[in-house]
């Protein structure tokens, strides 16, 4: 299998050519951007450049540099809306959902503009208030109709298992875009496979993959998501050789455990636990560093790679204190269910399907938590609805 | 669930298109003074030169719609009421929605810049051909007749002082630096006018920084309140008024893309001799991404075939693959006319926002007519001999109207008699039949000049605001006429600084006297 993140004839990619135009674009801005006395437009340009090159590379240490020069932007050209629109922006990314609140309250006429009821929403649905989530989405579109607030929409549709509803609104953000933004377009690919990875539908998935690596060439992400396709068709080595590509250009631990796990799978212990270290390693400095955004995946990986539920637990909880959604209470009942507190468990798992969440893996993992308290009928049933959602649910497959 | 999963996380946050090919600047169109090979129509479409003057965006869909109809005399008796006005309105609605089926152009470039220009649905056919742009060509139609064709790079034939028309709308992304987040502050909330307002300090000029407004000069957003507090026009120790104009040309030495077309009138339609009008109109679209991805270079049939008959079927599926951005008919229809200004969209179908035309030009008319009365001119606009401007926006129709009656249906006068060529009874146009719909009416009996079309040396800026004038006063013993405001000794008379026509009076390069009559680029 060739590499997807390069060209064939050697040409530079998709993904190449706006990095390359991106740090054109900051070197033009760095000598003039921060200096006073500043110009709030350069400002603005050169924070928002540097915030766009950190996302495309998706590296999290460049997004902290991000930080310091929008906090350095902000104190320079005084309370400019967009610019607490991008820190908002960073804080939501890190998981810093309070922080994110006060910013769109910073920025003059941001929590009400089209963009901050957007974020607003998101904070909704981050914290557990789906149906405000969903009526923010809806007002938003109707009074602003873009393809990525079309596309948060469908993400929560999909999420409470209107798949059909969730794939309406990915085609309609698709009709939104033009030539002009092929990544995004990717990126909504991308979501529409998921959405058919989720249910089983591996050939329909890898056919968005396709989609979005012919529309936006040499892109990581689309590696990582066909990476995790490949692992949940049993095309071990092929994912595990791709996960190598993906973190030579991004070295992230989720995406380290993600090959410790599919090496796993394989059967290849001593060849996992150094990913699996790693991973674990980079989790804990970045918590060290009073990151949160980790917290999630750290539980995840103590529940399913340690099965130290204690150590789970503990991290659960720290998520869940910050965003309390079916996500976070899921985690925390896998974690009870590993460190063997099944009642707890099993009412942590009850609080998260009660939102109406419809995924496969939940209720598997629900399954097995009323089995374990004895609740044979409730288990059957989970196993049921799994099966009904993804035939194929107990595949690889990463956590997002 | 959305740890790292919502759209814009991954995504740009605030647009990445600065300037786009898509942005439509100007809609000529003119009976062709050129009178071999018979009547003959002028039409230019012109747009951003974007990637560079010459070369073209090959994302784009460029269409330019034409339909031939006779011209129609108007009633002795004209009723002026509001229920007469939508009528008017649905007749339109009916025409445009209805039988009538425009012919139209389609301009495509591929990589290599070759042009793909195809005809549709005209009375002799469909025929589609590849042409090398930034060159004179004469396209030969399968029926015979020559049309000449330049698809390239031209000078800006557009000649105004935008800055002043900013200021005069109170707009400030032309002015300050505003957040993408603020989208409301845009027009901000003080009266518009054509004289500057005591103490508007947000737009008045600067003396100090002359050059505010122009060429990018911008300033950082003041934190507030962005709104104007007071009651009166700014004068000057010897009691002159400050105009928001200076009559510079902000156009001057700027490039654009263009196609041009010099069209014969029997290959327009069938009968030339009843159809006097040629209405037209220019639209952008853009691929769609999902089409991007699709798409293959030209099929080499295209090229090794340059001139094949069309299937209408295949036609609108390919204009399916295209996003709609901007359309263009009439000289300031979106920029002043429209009140939702996010609206680019809106060709001759913009009847459907007829309502919102006669809210806006009321809200226009409550800014310009008190200016006008200021300077000792008669206005059309009822504003309650009003001593200032005033910022008043409308949510009902027939509030508005009444304001409006006459700046809608009084017609426009021309300056003399040389417009009218053959000296036919041609009614003079009037705003409401100008603006809606949305398109470039071009009388073939006459010299085409704005508002019976639009000719390149037409100042319809200038022009554009002559309809707020109370088309029945007189000025120096003259009715007053749509070249009044370029008058300089109006100006040399008025009691206002500086002493310029608001908008310079020619282009900054001479138009050629042979087609393709735009200038060169620079």
């Amino acid at each position: 299998m060739g590499s997807p993140m390069r060209s064939k004839m050697n040409n530079p990619t998709d993904f190449e050519i706006e990095l390359e135009r991106i740090d054109q674009d900051l070197a033009e801005l760095k000598g003039r951007a921060l200096t006073i006395p500043t110009d709030g437009e350069t400002a603005t340009r050169f924070v928002y450049r540097l915030y766009q090159r950190a996302s495309l590379t998706g590296d999290f240490a460049e997004l902290a540099v991000v930080e310091t020069a929008i906090n350095s932007a902000i104190r320079q050209t005084g309370h400019a809306a967009d610019l607490y629109f991008l820190k908002a922006h960073l804080d939501f990314k890190f998981h810093r959902l309070a922080r994110v609140r006060h910013d769109l309250e910073m920025g003059p006429g941001l929590r009400d503009s089209f963009q901050g009821r957007a974020l607003a929403a998101d904070l909704d649905f981050q914290e557990g208030r789906y149906e405000e989530a969903r009526k923010g989405y809806e007002g938003v579109i109707r009074d602003d109709p873009t393809w990525d607030d079309l596309a948060r929409l469908a993400y929560l549709k999909a999420k409470m298992g209107d798949e059909a509803g969730a794939e309406q609104l990915y085609l309609e953000a698709e009709d939104e875009l033009t030539a002009k933004q092929m990544r995004h377009y990717a990126w909504v690919e991308l979501q529409r496979g998921v959405l058919d990875l989720t249910h089983g539908r591996y050939e329909d998935a890898w056919a968005h993959y396709q989609q979005a690596d012919r529309a936006y060439s040499g892109y990581w992400l689309v590696a990582e998501h066909k990476a995790e396709l490949l692992g949940a068709q049993g095309k071990f080595d092929e994912a595990a050789a791709l996960y190598q590509q993906v973190m030579a250009r991004v070295p992230r631990p989720e995406f380290q455990q993600a090959l410790g796990e599919l090496y796993g799978l394989m059967g290849e212990r001593e060849r996992a636990e150094p990913w699996h270290e790693q991973a674990l390693a980079a989790y804990l400095e970045s918590a060290g560093r009073g990151e949160v955004h980790y917290y999630h995946h750290l539980a995840d990986f103590y529940s399913d790679v340690r099965e130290d539920g204690r150590e789970a637990v503990k991290w659960a909880r720290k998520d869940l204190e910050l965003r309390k959604n079916f996500s976070t209470q899921a985690a925390l009942a896998w974690a009870l269910y590993r460190d063997g507190q099944f009642a707890a468990a099993r009412d942590a798992m009850n609080q998260a399907l009660s939102s109406g969440v419809r995924d496969a893996h939940l209720f598997y993992q629900a399954a097995l938590i009323h089995q374990s308290v004895g609740e044979a009928d409730e288990s059957r049933q989970y196993l049921q609805i799994a099966a009904e959602i993804n035939p194929r649910y107990q595949n690889f497959h990463v956590h997002r | 669930m959305a740890d790292h999963n919502d759209p814009n996380a991954v995504n740009s946050i605030f647009s990445d298109i600065d300037v786009s090919a898509a942005d439509l600047y100007d809609l000529f169109g003119f009976p062709s003074d050129d009178p071999a090979g018979g009547e003959k129509v002028v039409i230019a479409l012109t747009f951003a030169s974007v990637p560079a003057a010459g070369v073209f965006d090959t994302d784009m869909l460029y269409r330019i719609q034409i339909s031939a109809e006779p011209r129609v005399a108007r009633p002795a008796k004209d009723d002026h009421s509001l229920k007469a006005l939508l009528r008017y309105f649905e007749t339109l609605k009916d025409k445009y929605l209805g039988p009538l089926q425009a012919s139209e152009i389609r301009v495509t470039v591929d990589q290599s810049n070759r042009a793909t220009v195809k005809f549709i649905n005209f009375p002799g056919g469909s025929f589609s051909t590849v042409v090398e742009t930034n060159r004179v060509l004469t396209i030969d139609s399968p029926d015979g007749q020559a049309i000449k064709a330049f698809i390239g790079g031209r000078d800006d034939a557009f000649f105004n002082d935008l800055t002043g028309f900013f200021r005069s709308i109170n707009y400030a992304p032309q002015f300050y630096h505003v957040p993408h987040t603020m989208a409301g502050a845009r027009e901000l909330p003080i009266p518009k006018t054509l004289l500057e307002l005591e103490g508007n300090d947000l737009f008045n000029f600067d003396p100090n920084d002359p050059e505010w407004g122009y060429h990018g000069v911008k300033r950082a957003l003041p934190p507030g309140p962005l709104a104007w507090n007071g009651d009166k026009f700014r004068k000057d120790a010897q009691g002159n008024f400050r105009f928001v104009y200076d009559g510079r040309d902000c156009q001057a030495g700027k490039n654009v893309n263009a196609i041009i077309l010099e069209i014969p009138l029997a290959f327009i339609t069938r009968s030339p001799e009843q159809d006097r009008v040629v209405n037209t109109w220019g639209e952008s679209w853009v691929l769609k991404a999902a089409n991007k991805v699709e798409t293959i270079p030209d099929h080499p049939f295209w090229l090794e075939h340059p001139l094949v008959l069309l299937d209408a079927f295949t036609l609108d599926a390919e204009l399916k693959r295209y996003k709609l951005v901007d359309t263009d008919g009439q000289p300031f229809a979106d920029a002043a006319l429209s009140e939702r200004e996010d609206n680019r969209q809106l060709g001759a179908n913009n009847f459907w926002l007829a309502p919102h035309f006669i809210k806006r030009l009321a809200h226009l008319g409550w800014g310009f007519g008190p200016s006008i009365s200021a300077l000792g001119l008669a206005t059309s606009f009822d504003h309650d001999d009003s001593p200032v401007s005033v910022h008043k926006t409308y949510s009902l129709v027939t509030e508005a109207f009444p304001r409006v009656r006459k700046t809608l249906f009084q017609e426009l006068n021309m300056p003399d008699d040389s417009w009218n060529k053959k000296g036919l009874q041609i009614p003079l146009r009037r705003p409401v039949e100008i603006f809606i719909p949305n398109v470039c009416a071009i009388d073939l009996d006459t010299t085409g000049t704005w508002p019976f079309g639009r000719r390149l040396e037409d100042q319809v800026a200038t022009r554009f605001l002559s309809m707020f004038l109370d088309m029945e006063a007189e000025f120096n013993g003259r009715k007053y006429h749509i070249e009044l405001l370029n008058d300089q000794s109006l100006w040399d008379q008025a009691p206002i600084e500086p002493k310029t026509p608001p908008n310079p009076l020619k282009n900054d390069k001479e138009f050629l006297a042979h087609f393709p009559y735009l200038a060169d680029p620079w």
